[in-house]
Protein backbone atom coordinates (compact mmCIF):
# COMPACT_ATOMS: atom_id res chain seq x y z
CA UNK A 1 0.00 0.00 0.00
CA UNK A 2 1.21 3.49 -0.70
CA UNK A 3 2.41 6.08 1.91
CA UNK A 4 0.50 8.67 0.40
CA UNK A 5 -2.98 8.22 1.66
CA UNK A 6 -4.95 9.90 -0.84
CA UNK A 7 -2.79 8.65 -3.87
CA UNK A 8 -3.96 5.32 -2.48
CA UNK A 9 -7.87 6.51 -2.72
CA UNK A 10 -7.58 7.43 -6.01
CA UNK A 11 -5.52 4.09 -6.76
CA UNK A 12 -9.03 2.60 -5.25
CA UNK A 13 -11.49 4.46 -7.10
CA UNK A 14 -9.46 3.88 -10.21
CA UNK A 15 -8.78 0.73 -10.33
CA UNK A 16 -12.39 -0.53 -9.74
CA UNK A 17 -13.66 2.36 -12.51
CA UNK A 18 -11.00 0.89 -15.42
CA UNK A 19 -13.57 3.42 -17.54
CA UNK A 20 -13.86 6.31 -15.53
CA UNK A 21 -12.92 9.38 -17.58
CA UNK A 22 -11.16 11.63 -15.44
CA UNK A 23 -10.95 11.77 -11.97
CA UNK A 24 -11.31 15.34 -10.95
CA UNK A 25 -11.81 16.32 -7.40
CA UNK A 26 -14.69 17.48 -7.39
CA UNK A 27 -16.32 14.66 -9.30
CA UNK A 28 -19.60 13.47 -7.25
CA UNK A 29 -18.29 9.96 -6.55
CA UNK A 30 -21.60 8.61 -5.12
CA UNK A 31 -23.39 10.18 -8.11
CA UNK A 32 -21.60 8.66 -10.00
CA UNK A 33 -20.89 5.62 -8.77
CA UNK A 34 -17.49 5.59 -9.03
CA UNK A 35 -17.92 4.35 -5.26
CA UNK A 36 -21.55 2.53 -5.70
CA UNK A 37 -22.89 0.39 -2.33
CA UNK A 38 -20.97 -2.84 -3.28
CA UNK A 39 -17.79 -0.98 -3.37
CA UNK A 40 -18.87 0.86 -0.13
CA UNK A 41 -17.22 -1.57 2.61
CA UNK A 42 -14.26 -2.29 1.14
CA UNK A 43 -13.50 1.70 0.73
CA UNK A 44 -14.88 1.93 4.35
CA UNK A 45 -11.90 -0.41 5.31
CA UNK A 46 -9.09 1.34 3.09
CA UNK A 47 -10.55 4.60 5.21
CA UNK A 48 -10.02 3.05 8.20
CA UNK A 49 -6.65 1.74 7.70
CA UNK A 50 -5.12 4.74 5.68
CA UNK A 51 -6.43 6.78 8.55
CA UNK A 52 -5.59 3.98 11.49
CA UNK A 53 -9.12 5.46 13.19
CA UNK A 54 -12.14 3.54 12.73
CA UNK A 55 -15.38 4.47 11.33
CA UNK A 56 -18.32 4.12 12.85
CA UNK A 57 -21.01 3.11 10.09
CA UNK A 58 -24.19 4.17 11.84
CA UNK A 59 -22.40 7.79 12.57
CA UNK A 60 -21.63 8.08 8.54
CA UNK A 61 -22.28 11.33 6.58
CA UNK A 62 -22.65 11.04 3.32
CA UNK A 63 -21.36 14.20 2.07
CA UNK A 64 -18.04 13.17 4.01
CA UNK A 65 -17.39 10.79 0.74
CA UNK A 66 -19.39 12.72 -2.00
CA UNK A 67 -15.90 13.96 -3.67
CA UNK A 68 -12.00 13.89 -3.14
CA UNK A 69 -11.73 16.91 -1.79
CA UNK A 70 -14.40 15.72 1.03
CA UNK A 71 -12.82 12.68 2.03
CA UNK A 72 -9.44 15.03 2.01
CA UNK A 73 -10.95 17.68 4.52
CA UNK A 74 -12.84 14.74 6.64
CA UNK A 75 -9.72 11.81 6.95
CA UNK A 76 -6.39 13.78 6.32
CA UNK A 77 -6.59 17.18 6.91
CA UNK A 78 -4.95 17.99 10.34
CA UNK A 79 -5.89 20.50 12.12
CA UNK A 80 -3.92 23.48 12.75
CA UNK A 81 -1.60 23.37 15.37
CA UNK A 82 -2.35 26.61 17.88
CA UNK B 1 -42.89 0.29 -6.56
CA UNK B 2 -43.26 0.57 -10.19
CA UNK B 3 -43.39 -2.75 -11.75
CA UNK B 4 -46.89 -2.52 -13.65
CA UNK B 5 -44.78 -2.67 -16.86
CA UNK B 6 -43.47 -6.02 -15.50
CA UNK B 7 -45.32 -9.13 -16.93
CA UNK B 8 -47.13 -11.39 -14.17
CA UNK B 9 -44.47 -13.85 -12.81
CA UNK B 10 -46.15 -17.04 -13.37
CA UNK B 11 -44.42 -20.59 -12.47
CA UNK B 12 -45.23 -24.12 -11.71
CA UNK B 13 -44.10 -23.95 -7.79
CA UNK B 14 -47.01 -26.78 -7.00
CA UNK B 15 -43.90 -29.09 -6.08
CA UNK B 16 -41.83 -27.12 -3.72
CA UNK B 17 -44.93 -25.69 -1.87
CA UNK B 18 -45.80 -29.38 -0.97
CA UNK B 19 -42.76 -29.72 0.14
CA UNK B 20 -42.68 -27.16 2.36
CA UNK B 21 -45.81 -28.00 3.70
CA UNK B 22 -44.97 -32.17 4.37
CA UNK B 23 -41.72 -30.92 5.76
CA UNK B 24 -42.70 -28.22 8.03
CA UNK B 25 -41.38 -28.26 11.67
CA UNK B 26 -41.32 -26.52 14.67
CA UNK B 27 -37.96 -24.58 14.66
CA UNK B 28 -38.68 -23.16 18.39
CA UNK B 29 -38.94 -26.85 19.85
CA UNK B 30 -36.51 -29.12 17.45
CA UNK B 31 -33.54 -27.90 18.63
CA UNK B 32 -31.21 -29.23 22.16
CA UNK B 33 -29.94 -25.89 22.87
CA UNK B 34 -26.64 -27.31 25.14
CA UNK B 35 -25.80 -24.98 28.02
CA UNK B 36 -22.50 -24.59 26.68
CA UNK B 37 -20.91 -25.37 23.47
CA UNK B 38 -17.25 -27.91 23.91
CA UNK B 39 -14.20 -25.43 24.49
CA UNK B 40 -11.73 -27.47 22.39
CA UNK B 41 -13.72 -27.60 19.19
CA UNK B 42 -13.74 -25.54 16.04
CA UNK B 43 -17.39 -23.82 15.34
CA UNK B 44 -16.95 -23.62 11.79
CA UNK B 45 -15.12 -26.34 9.58
CA UNK B 46 -11.49 -25.18 9.59
CA UNK B 47 -10.81 -25.23 5.65
CA UNK B 48 -14.26 -23.08 5.27
CA UNK B 49 -12.64 -20.39 8.19
CA UNK B 50 -11.10 -16.96 5.83
CA UNK B 51 -7.64 -17.98 6.35
CA UNK B 52 -7.94 -21.74 5.33
CA UNK B 53 -4.59 -22.21 3.02
CA UNK B 54 -2.76 -19.27 3.77
CA UNK B 55 0.30 -19.05 5.80
CA UNK B 56 -1.79 -16.50 7.85
CA UNK B 57 -3.70 -19.94 9.13
CA UNK B 58 -0.75 -21.79 9.72
CA UNK B 59 1.09 -18.73 11.85
CA UNK B 60 -1.88 -18.32 14.74
CA UNK B 61 -1.32 -20.87 17.65
CA UNK B 62 -4.06 -23.76 18.06
CA UNK B 63 -5.75 -22.02 20.83
CA UNK B 64 -6.14 -18.76 18.03
CA UNK B 65 -7.54 -20.94 15.49
CA UNK B 66 -10.18 -22.11 17.74
CA UNK B 67 -10.82 -18.54 18.95
CA UNK B 68 -11.30 -17.13 14.81
CA UNK B 69 -13.51 -20.57 14.11
CA UNK B 70 -16.08 -19.58 17.03
CA UNK B 71 -16.33 -15.26 15.97
CA UNK B 72 -15.77 -16.60 12.07
CA UNK B 73 -18.99 -18.86 12.92
CA UNK B 74 -20.65 -15.57 14.91
CA UNK B 75 -19.96 -13.73 12.01
CA UNK B 76 -20.92 -16.39 9.44
CA UNK B 77 -24.48 -16.49 11.41
CA UNK B 78 -24.60 -12.76 11.63
CA UNK B 79 -24.42 -12.28 8.09
CA UNK B 80 -26.87 -14.93 7.36
CA UNK B 81 -29.60 -12.71 9.88
CA UNK B 82 -28.96 -9.53 8.14
CA UNK B 83 -29.28 -11.33 4.95
CA UNK B 84 -32.50 -12.17 5.97
CA UNK B 85 -33.44 -9.34 6.94
CA UNK B 86 -32.53 -7.35 3.62
CA UNK B 87 -34.82 -10.39 2.18
CA UNK B 88 -37.56 -10.75 3.82
CA UNK B 89 -38.29 -6.85 3.63
CA UNK B 90 -37.99 -7.11 -0.22
CA UNK B 91 -40.53 -10.03 -0.16
CA UNK B 92 -43.05 -8.88 1.85
CA UNK B 93 -43.00 -5.40 -0.03
CA UNK B 94 -43.88 -7.41 -3.07
CA UNK B 95 -46.07 -10.44 -1.84
CA UNK B 96 -49.87 -10.10 -3.61
CA UNK B 97 -48.62 -7.35 -5.59
CA UNK B 98 -50.09 -8.23 -9.12
CA UNK B 99 -46.92 -8.63 -10.61
CA UNK B 100 -46.25 -11.23 -8.00
CA UNK B 101 -49.71 -12.75 -7.52
CA UNK B 102 -49.15 -16.29 -8.68
CA UNK B 103 -46.59 -16.78 -6.46
CA UNK B 104 -47.72 -15.55 -3.53
CA UNK B 105 -48.40 -18.75 -1.84
CA UNK B 106 -44.97 -20.00 -1.84
CA UNK B 107 -43.78 -16.44 -0.96
CA UNK B 108 -45.78 -16.87 2.31
CA UNK B 109 -43.62 -20.16 2.95
CA UNK B 110 -40.59 -18.16 2.11
CA UNK B 111 -40.86 -15.59 4.18
CA UNK B 112 -42.68 -17.68 7.39
CA UNK B 113 -39.42 -20.28 6.73
CA UNK B 114 -36.68 -17.08 6.80
CA UNK B 115 -37.72 -15.91 9.90
CA UNK B 116 -37.79 -19.26 11.61
CA UNK B 117 -33.80 -19.26 10.21
CA UNK B 118 -33.15 -15.85 11.58
CA UNK B 119 -34.50 -16.93 14.82
CA UNK B 120 -32.16 -19.76 15.02
CA UNK B 121 -29.39 -18.04 13.87
CA UNK B 122 -29.93 -15.41 16.59
CA UNK B 123 -30.23 -17.56 19.41
CA UNK B 124 -26.79 -19.58 18.47
CA UNK B 125 -24.81 -15.90 18.29
CA UNK B 126 -26.36 -14.82 21.56
CA UNK B 127 -26.67 -17.74 23.31
CA UNK B 128 -23.00 -18.91 22.60
CA UNK B 129 -21.33 -15.86 21.63
CA UNK B 130 -23.12 -12.94 23.34
CA UNK B 131 -23.80 -10.99 20.55
CA UNK B 132 -24.34 -10.68 16.69
CA UNK B 133 -22.25 -8.41 14.77
CA UNK B 134 -23.83 -5.58 13.10
CA UNK B 135 -24.59 -5.38 9.91
CA UNK B 136 -21.65 -3.77 7.42
CA UNK B 137 -22.38 -0.30 6.68
CA UNK B 138 -24.52 0.22 3.03
CA UNK B 139 -24.79 3.20 0.91
CA UNK B 140 -28.52 3.85 0.86
CA UNK B 141 -28.27 6.52 -2.17
CA UNK B 142 -27.23 3.74 -4.37
CA UNK B 143 -30.29 2.85 -4.78
CA UNK B 144 -29.76 1.42 -8.74
CA UNK B 145 -31.63 4.19 -10.47
CA UNK B 146 -29.89 3.12 -13.80
CA UNK B 147 -31.93 0.21 -14.34
CA UNK B 148 -34.75 -0.51 -15.72
CA UNK B 149 -37.57 -1.24 -13.40
CA UNK B 150 -37.83 -4.83 -14.62
CA UNK B 151 -33.80 -5.25 -14.17
CA UNK B 152 -34.33 -3.96 -10.67
CA UNK B 153 -37.05 -6.70 -9.71
CA UNK B 154 -34.66 -8.64 -11.25
CA UNK B 155 -31.10 -7.89 -8.90
CA UNK B 156 -33.51 -8.19 -5.80
CA UNK B 157 -34.28 -11.88 -6.87
CA UNK B 158 -30.94 -12.11 -7.82
CA UNK B 159 -29.35 -10.84 -4.74
CA UNK B 160 -31.95 -13.34 -2.74
CA UNK B 161 -30.59 -15.99 -4.09
CA UNK B 162 -26.89 -15.28 -4.87
CA UNK B 163 -27.16 -14.82 -0.92
CA UNK B 164 -28.47 -18.13 -0.67
CA UNK B 165 -26.62 -19.87 -2.75
CA UNK B 166 -23.21 -18.77 -1.02
CA UNK B 167 -24.66 -19.47 2.23
CA UNK B 168 -26.14 -22.55 1.21
CA UNK B 169 -22.04 -23.75 0.12
CA UNK B 170 -21.19 -23.20 3.61
CA UNK B 171 -24.50 -24.92 4.86
CA UNK B 172 -24.04 -27.95 3.15
CA UNK B 173 -20.28 -28.28 4.49
CA UNK B 174 -21.25 -27.95 7.61
CA UNK B 175 -23.84 -30.28 7.96
CA UNK B 176 -21.83 -33.19 7.70
CA UNK B 177 -18.07 -32.28 9.59
CA UNK B 178 -18.04 -34.41 12.30
CA UNK B 179 -15.37 -32.24 14.03
CA UNK B 180 -18.11 -29.41 14.63
CA UNK B 181 -20.57 -29.76 18.24
CA UNK B 182 -23.78 -31.62 17.46
CA UNK B 183 -25.60 -28.24 17.16
CA UNK B 184 -23.73 -26.59 14.53
CA UNK B 185 -24.12 -29.62 12.38
CA UNK B 186 -27.92 -29.35 13.19
CA UNK B 187 -28.42 -25.54 12.46
CA UNK B 188 -26.26 -26.05 9.29
CA UNK B 189 -28.52 -29.42 8.45
CA UNK B 190 -32.16 -27.76 9.10
CA UNK B 191 -30.95 -24.46 7.28
CA UNK B 192 -29.49 -26.89 4.19
CA UNK B 193 -32.55 -28.37 3.89
CA UNK B 194 -35.12 -25.64 3.58
CA UNK B 195 -32.42 -23.83 1.19
CA UNK B 196 -32.91 -26.61 -1.52
CA UNK B 197 -36.31 -25.49 -1.85
CA UNK B 198 -35.73 -21.77 -1.64
CA UNK B 199 -33.12 -21.75 -4.19
CA UNK B 200 -35.07 -23.83 -6.93
CA UNK B 201 -37.24 -21.00 -6.63
CA UNK B 202 -34.76 -18.46 -6.86
CA UNK B 203 -33.77 -19.41 -10.16
CA UNK B 204 -37.20 -20.30 -11.35
CA UNK B 205 -38.01 -16.85 -10.89
CA UNK B 206 -34.38 -15.21 -11.85
CA UNK B 207 -35.40 -17.06 -15.24
CA UNK B 208 -38.57 -15.86 -15.88
CA UNK B 209 -37.39 -12.03 -14.73
CA UNK B 210 -34.40 -12.28 -17.02
CA UNK B 211 -36.22 -13.12 -19.99
CA UNK B 212 -38.77 -9.74 -19.63
CA UNK B 213 -35.01 -7.83 -19.25
CA UNK B 214 -33.62 -9.59 -22.80
CA UNK B 215 -37.37 -8.76 -24.48
CA UNK B 216 -37.52 -5.14 -23.22
CA UNK B 217 -33.27 -4.24 -23.84
CA UNK B 218 -30.99 -7.36 -25.02
CA UNK B 219 -28.23 -4.50 -23.79
CA UNK B 220 -29.35 -4.17 -20.77
CA UNK B 221 -28.37 -8.13 -19.58
CA UNK B 222 -24.55 -7.28 -19.45
CA UNK B 223 -24.93 -4.40 -17.43
CA UNK B 224 -27.14 -6.83 -15.10
CA UNK B 225 -24.19 -9.28 -15.37
CA UNK B 226 -21.39 -6.92 -14.29
CA UNK B 227 -23.83 -6.15 -11.19
CA UNK B 228 -23.97 -9.80 -10.34
CA UNK B 229 -20.25 -10.36 -10.91
CA UNK B 230 -19.19 -7.41 -8.44
CA UNK B 231 -22.53 -8.65 -5.86
CA UNK B 232 -20.57 -12.19 -6.04
CA UNK B 233 -17.40 -10.78 -5.11
CA UNK B 234 -19.18 -8.35 -2.51
CA UNK B 235 -20.93 -11.41 -0.75
CA UNK B 236 -17.50 -13.16 -0.14
CA UNK B 237 -16.04 -10.32 1.15
CA UNK B 238 -18.10 -9.65 3.74
CA UNK B 239 -17.14 -13.78 5.56
CA UNK B 240 -13.96 -11.65 6.22
CA UNK B 241 -14.76 -9.68 8.77
CA UNK B 242 -12.26 -7.23 10.65
CA UNK B 243 -14.19 -7.25 13.99
CA UNK B 244 -14.05 -10.89 14.17
CA UNK B 245 -9.91 -11.47 13.87
CA UNK B 246 -9.85 -8.44 16.13
CA UNK B 247 -11.87 -10.53 18.79
CA UNK B 248 -9.62 -13.76 18.06
CA UNK B 249 -6.91 -11.23 18.75
CA UNK B 250 -5.11 -11.52 15.69
CA UNK B 251 -2.51 -8.13 15.34
CA UNK B 252 -3.23 -5.62 11.91
CA UNK B 253 -7.20 -7.13 11.23
CA UNK B 254 -6.96 -4.93 8.82
CA UNK B 255 -4.18 -5.81 6.60
CA UNK B 256 -4.70 -9.26 7.59
CA UNK B 257 -8.16 -8.95 5.86
CA UNK B 258 -6.88 -7.32 2.44
CA UNK B 259 -3.85 -10.04 2.21
CA UNK B 260 -6.46 -12.69 3.23
CA UNK B 261 -9.10 -11.81 0.54
CA UNK B 262 -6.49 -11.58 -2.38
CA UNK B 263 -4.12 -14.82 -1.09
CA UNK B 264 -4.16 -17.03 -4.33
CA UNK B 265 -5.44 -20.19 -2.21
CA UNK B 266 -8.19 -17.59 -1.14
CA UNK B 267 -9.21 -16.56 -4.89
CA UNK B 268 -9.01 -20.43 -5.50
CA UNK B 269 -11.64 -20.79 -2.57
CA UNK B 270 -13.67 -18.42 -3.98
CA UNK B 271 -14.24 -20.00 -7.16
CA UNK B 272 -15.14 -23.30 -5.20
CA UNK B 273 -17.83 -21.55 -3.57
CA UNK B 274 -19.17 -19.33 -6.76
CA UNK B 275 -18.88 -21.95 -8.87
CA UNK B 276 -22.21 -23.52 -9.13
CA UNK B 277 -23.64 -20.26 -8.52
CA UNK B 278 -21.13 -19.01 -12.05
CA UNK B 279 -22.17 -21.94 -13.69
CA UNK B 280 -26.15 -21.40 -12.94
CA UNK B 281 -25.64 -17.62 -14.80
CA UNK B 282 -23.94 -18.35 -17.43
CA UNK B 283 -26.46 -21.07 -18.51
CA UNK B 284 -29.21 -18.49 -18.18
CA UNK B 285 -27.12 -16.06 -20.03
CA UNK B 286 -26.11 -13.53 -17.26
CA UNK B 287 -22.21 -14.86 -16.72
CA UNK B 288 -19.50 -12.99 -16.20
CA UNK B 289 -18.42 -13.65 -19.64
CA UNK B 290 -20.84 -11.52 -21.39
CA UNK B 291 -19.87 -8.37 -19.33
CA UNK B 292 -18.81 -5.90 -21.98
Amino acid sequence: MTTEPMQAVREFIIGRNPKLDGLSNDLDLIDSRAINSLAFIEFIFLLEELTGESIDPEDLNLDDFRTLKALETRFFTKEAAC
Amino acid sequence: MAVRDIEPVVLDLGRLENLAESGYYNPYTMFEWPDAIESELPWMSENLTTLAGTPMWDELTREQQITLTRFEAINFFSLNIHGIRELMSEVVMRIHEHTYANVSEFLHHFIGEENEHMWFFAQFCLRYGGKLYPAQPALKADSGDHFSSVARELIVFARILIFEEIVDYYNANMATDQSLPHIVREINRVHHQDESRHVAFGRMIFTNLLAQVAKRDPDEVPVVAEYLENYLQYSISTLYNPAAYRDAAIPDALALRRRALAHPARVEAHDRVLKRTRRFLSKAGAGREIIK
